[in-house]
């Protein structure tokens, strides 16, 4: 178990800066989500830091050891790949195995720490097979065991669930998450998929184009995002824009809204909105989508578009074409512009 | 419309009927007259096995056939050693890849006889290698006619080499490039992961590269012929002798016959032996 220190990490593949000047502390223990788009470089990330990849400038330091000029295979990092990278040659307990073997680990004591990690994911047993004779999950999980047998220093895991149909992925998620919180291994967790992230992670590093955009806590960075980008990515935000009329700030609809006087910019949730028929009102409902507990409106007003989502009894569909007034909470985050 | 029941059979016909036809039916033949019986060659003799007793109590044929298996092995087993490195250095980026990619497969288009006159003119006593070398005082040993063999497998290497090269290339180019990260992460140098990786999920690629070669090397003449010792001489030679020189077609028909047992014979034991490695490549993996 260690820490993981990375500075002023870059790397660039020909002209086009892959990672640049990425800098994170992950504390003993923490688990970590890197989040972003496709080509955001968060996978690069990972693979510097498990030495799969050479980096142009910066520094890795995982419980004090620094990385530099270390080759994998004597960083002690366990990988989960996206594809699982499972050897399709050898049998379940020899790909879990093959870390010990690697670090002349044999015998009894390597059978009982394979089967004690084949035990961890729930595939006591399934030793014998063959990869190709598992199921996608199972794979995946063998992937998972086989990254933890031989007890690496910190975990990453590359987008490991990204193969798995819907149903899995949320199942095997829980799984994920109750597993490393029990042996409290540090990990970083690369996915693009900001529900994963907030399900998963201790904290969030959301990245775009190579670069940092905003690390916090999962409600945090829901909550009360410091840049677009982030508020945009994690979930669905209502960007409203604040315009400075006779000394008060007004919402487009030209309704007052009270807040410091250099907020230009309002992050408001789909579920944070209130919405109400009303015939006088300055909206119009564009389309409803009923979803059983929540229904989405689509509304357009004063030129802006807006997802307003209500749950319980208000989860009414509305007509389109209804006009309906729009209620922006007081204490709505402002984002700086 | 023919018959679903015939559709089969019928559409088999033109392949199958060709092999059996002209293939299968000379290998029969072949193996007919090898006892005596038959039509090839005017000197049947009906049901016997003197053709067999002439090859295994003659000591020039006995030491022919070793010295056929000989050539085979080694050279196959040369030109294994160099392109196994070789189809997994392919796999990487280095500058001057892409002319060395055509480079290599050079000896691909030259005829085996011209290969042999290249090695004669660089390893033969007064050929280029032993000119460059004598003004330093070194004396290059004996490589062409020697009793080693070592310019005929000199000249199989380079012949086959490439041709194995390209084989193993691909097969390692099908692997994934996770499984070697994967290894390398979980504690695998690079060498072990050639060895625990590289070559048992090549072993398909391996094994079909180094069996075309070696039954290749089996019944090889030419190289033989033009840079082999005088004695012993590859089986191939003496099946040319008997057969046009002596017009002994039983002998020769006996001799093709043994040479073809032995490739069959090596064909079941490497199969025997990487059985249980190539059960593990059944099915597709993710």
């Amino acid at each position: 178990m260690a820490n993981i220190n990375v500075t002023g990490l870059a790397k660039a593949f020909g002209s086009v800066m892959a990672v640049d000047d990425f800098n994170l502390s992950v504390e003993n223990g923490e688990f970590v989500a890197l989040l972003g788009p496709s080509g955001c470089g968060k996978t690069t990330v990972m693979r510097l830091i498990a030495g799969i990849a050479e980096p142009g400038r910066g520094q890795i330091v995982i419980g004090g050891r620094d990385m530099a000029n270390l080759p994998p295979e004597r960083r002690n990092v366990g990988l989960v790949f996206q594809s699982y990278a499972l050897f399709p040659h050898m049998t379940v307990a020899g790909n879990v195995g093959f870390g010990l073997k690697m670090r002349g680990v044999r015998g009894s004591e390597a059978d009982k720490r394979v089967a004690d990690a084949l035990a961890l994911v729930d595939l006591g047993g399934y030793g014998m097979r063959y990869p190709r004779q598992l199921s996608g999950g199972q794979q995946q999980r063998v992937a998972l065991a086989r990254a933890l047998a031989f007890q690496p220093d910190v975990l990453l895991l590359d987008e490991p669930l990204s193969n798995l149909d819907a149903k899995l992925r949320q199942g095997l998620r829980e799984e994920l998450r109750a597993l490393l919180r029990r042996l409290g291994i540090t990990s970083i967790y690369v996915t693009h998929d900001q529900e994963e992230a907030i399900a998963l992670a201790d904290r969030i590093v959301v990245m775009n184009a190579g670069r940092i955009v905003e690390i916090g806590a999962p409600e945090a960075l829901y909550r009360t995002p410091r840049t677009r980008f982030a508020a945009e990515f994690l979930g669905h935000s209502n960007l409203i824009a604040l315009t400075v009329d006779g000394g008060g700030l007004r919402l487009p609809w030209g309704a007052l809204f009270v807040a410091p006087a250099d907020a230009r910019m309002l992050c408001v949730r789909p579920e944070e909105l209130l919405l109400a028929a009303d015939p006088n009102g300055p909206g119009r409902v564009v389309e409803s989508t009923f979803l059983g507990s929540d229904t989405i409106h689509r509304v357009e007003i004063a030129g802006c578009h807006l997802k307003v989502r209500q749950s319980g009894r208000s989860a009414e569909p509305l007509a389109a074409g209804t006009t309906v007034s729009i209620r922006v909470p007081a204490d709505a985050h402002l984002l700086a512009a | 419309m023919i018959p679903g029941k015939l559709a089969l059979p019928f559409l088999l016909l033109p392949g199958v009927g060709f092999l059996v036809v002209f293939f299968g039916t000379p290998l029969v033949l072949a193996v007919f007259s090898s006892f005596g019986i038959g039509v090839i060659g005017t000197n049947a003799s009906g049901l016997t096995l003197a053709h067999y007793t002439e090859l295994v109590t003659t000591r020039a044929y006995r030491d022919g056939l070793w010295f056929s298996i000989y050539l085979a092995v080694v050279s196959t087993l040369v030109s294994l050693a160099i392109s196994m490195p070789l189809a997994v250095a392919l796999r990487g980026e280095f500058p001057g890849k892409r002319l060395f990619q055509m480079l290599y497969k050079m000896p691909l288009v030259v005829p085996t006889v011209v290969a042999a006159f290249f090695v004669m003119l660089f390893l033969d006593r007064g050929g280029m290698v032993s000119r460059v070398l004598l003004p330093w005082g070194i004396e290059v040993p004996r490589m062409v006619r020697d009793p080693w063999a070592i310019g005929v497998i000199t000249a199989m290497t380079w012949k086959a080499a490439p041709f194995m090269t390209l084989i193993i290339a691909g097969a390692v180019a099908s692997i994934p490039d996770d499984l070697r990260h994967a290894a390398r992460t979980l504690g695998a140098s690079p060498a072990t992961v050639f060895l625990r990786v590289d070559v048992p999920l090549a072993l398909p690629g391996i094994t079909a590269a180094t069996l075309l070669t070696f039954i290749g090397s089996l019944g090889a003449f030419a190289i033989p012929n033009l840079l082999g010792p005088i004695y012993p001489q590859p089986l191939a030679i003496h099946m040319y002798t008997n057969a046009f020189e002596q017009n002994k077609w039983g002998l020769v028909a006996a001799m093709g016959t043994i040479l073809s047992l032995t490739a069959c014979l090596v064909l079941i034991v490497y199969y025997r032996a990487t059985r249980s490695m190539r059960d593990a490549f059944g099915g597709e993996v993710r």
